[in-house]
């Protein structure tokens, strides 16, 4: 078997596993066998993603608004503006466990924020920078495309945490919206932590 | 409350129900979404059309299936059908499922090269996967990353099953090119 005789059947051999012919072949050409373990490793990985990204706040807002237009839920509960969180009556043990939450998740986010160093050598100007902007400017310094799709990502939650903080505010009671919030922080977190990996490496 | 409480109490209107299910639910449906498509605000509409349709059509869920599974399928209906309307009308599926040739993965027989294995990250496989062109993206996320079989793709497609075995192969090849380039971009020593 040649190599692109062995690219005809390479489908087969990643899904199903090749014949002795097709395996004899990726063992002894090296090019054909890093591609069966590249293409193997990737079709590993992708079930390992995890659904991390959760929809802004105001997706639910433009839902309730929708359910309430089209008569779908009764009771006399009314839309709220764009960009605040609708708030469920929770009973209460759930209220003082979202606050509580909430309240963990601030600290972590404060905690990573806090071992968080910029690398020596950084110069004085990122002195003057926010924790986010240094975080992109370090990651931006290795990988440029990889800095902008942080700097994207931030962004995002950002914009996700200032509408949970909104929604919060209006009621610290409101459990749905600690939970987004504390939602918000983990993402916001969990962004540190693989940008202070990647920078590290 | 429980979720299959919540599924009972949001048949009969249950706002609280209602949001129950949400909160339960969006995060894998957001990311489906966006995983599909590939952009914040379609993936956002496509998401409030998803539970739209499932409050709409919670009274006909029957337990036949879990409900996550049930959900799952409808929003993937919801994505596919969203990307048939954006789709000419006189372009099969088919057709929208085969790039153009310079987005085809390049057969590079006898190139020797170093291995991917270890090199793979989230972000950076989530990036490639980002950048695959739209017919290849669709098949690998519901193949590899969630999980579906060929026979289930191309009956939710619309194609055959063969086509949805070739796509996802083009996909994966395609995915291995981006995550060479994007390793090759990195500066030295890393």
């Amino acid at each position: 078997m040649n190599c692109q005789e062995f690219l005809e059947v390479l489908p087969h051999v990643i899904d199903e596993g090749g014949n002795t012919e097709a395996e004899t072949h990726a063992a002894s050409c090296s090019s054909c066998g890093e591609m069966v373990n590249d293409l193997r490793h990737i079709a590993e990985q992708a079930p390992l993603l995890l659904p991390m990204h959760d929809p802004n706040p105001h997706v639910w807002s433009s839902i309730q608004q929708s359910l309430i237009s089209e008569g779908l839920i009764r009771g006399g509960r009314t839309p709220r503006p764009a960009g605040v969180i609708a708030v469920p009556q929770r009973p209460p043990a759930w209220t003082r466990m979202g606050s509580m939450m909430a309240a963990a998740a601030v600290l972590l986010l404060a905690a990573v924020l806090f071992n968080y160093r910029p690398k020596p050598g950084v110069s004085s100007a990122s002195a003057a920078q926010s924790p986010d902007e240094q975080l992109i400017s370090q990651v931006s310094s290795k990988n440029p495309s990889v800095g902008k799709a942080y700097e994207e990502s931030l962004k995002q939650v950002n914009s996700y945490i200032a509408d949970a903080e909104k929604a919060v505010k209006s009621d610290s009671n409101d459990s749905v919206a600690n939970e987004q919030l504390m939602d918000a922080y983990q993402q916001k977190a969990m962004l540190y932590e693989m940008a202070t990996a990647r920078s590290q490496e | 409350m429980s979720e299959a409480e919540a599924i009972d109490r949001a048949k009969n209107g249950d706002a609280e129900a209602f949001e129950g299910l949400y909160g339960l639910h969006k995060r894998r449906v957001y990311s489906l979404c966006l995983r599909m498509v590939g952009n914040t605000p379609e993936a956002e509409d496509l998401t409030q059309e998803a539970f739209l349709q499932l409050y709409r059509k919670i009274s006909t869920f029957r337990g036949e299936s879990a409900f996550s599974t049930w959900l799952h399928r409808l929003a993937v209906n919801v994505v596919l059908m969203h990307l048939r309307k954006k789709t000419l009308p006189e372009i099969s599926l088919d057709e929208m499922l085969e790039p153009q040739q310079e987005d085809a993965p390049k057969k590079d027989i006898g190139v020797p090269d170093n291995a991917l294995t270890g090199a793979i990250d989230r972000v950076n496989l989530e990036r490639a996967i980002g950048d695959l062109p739209p017919g290849y993206r669709i098949i690998f996320v519901l193949h590899d990353v969630e999980g579906y079989e060929h026979n289930e793709i191309a009956e939710m497609m619309g194609c055959s099953i063969g086509n949805s075995k070739s796509q996802l192969h083009k996909a994966r090849m395609k995915l291995r090119e981006h995550l060479k380039i994007s390793r090759a971009e990195r500066p030295a020593g890393r």
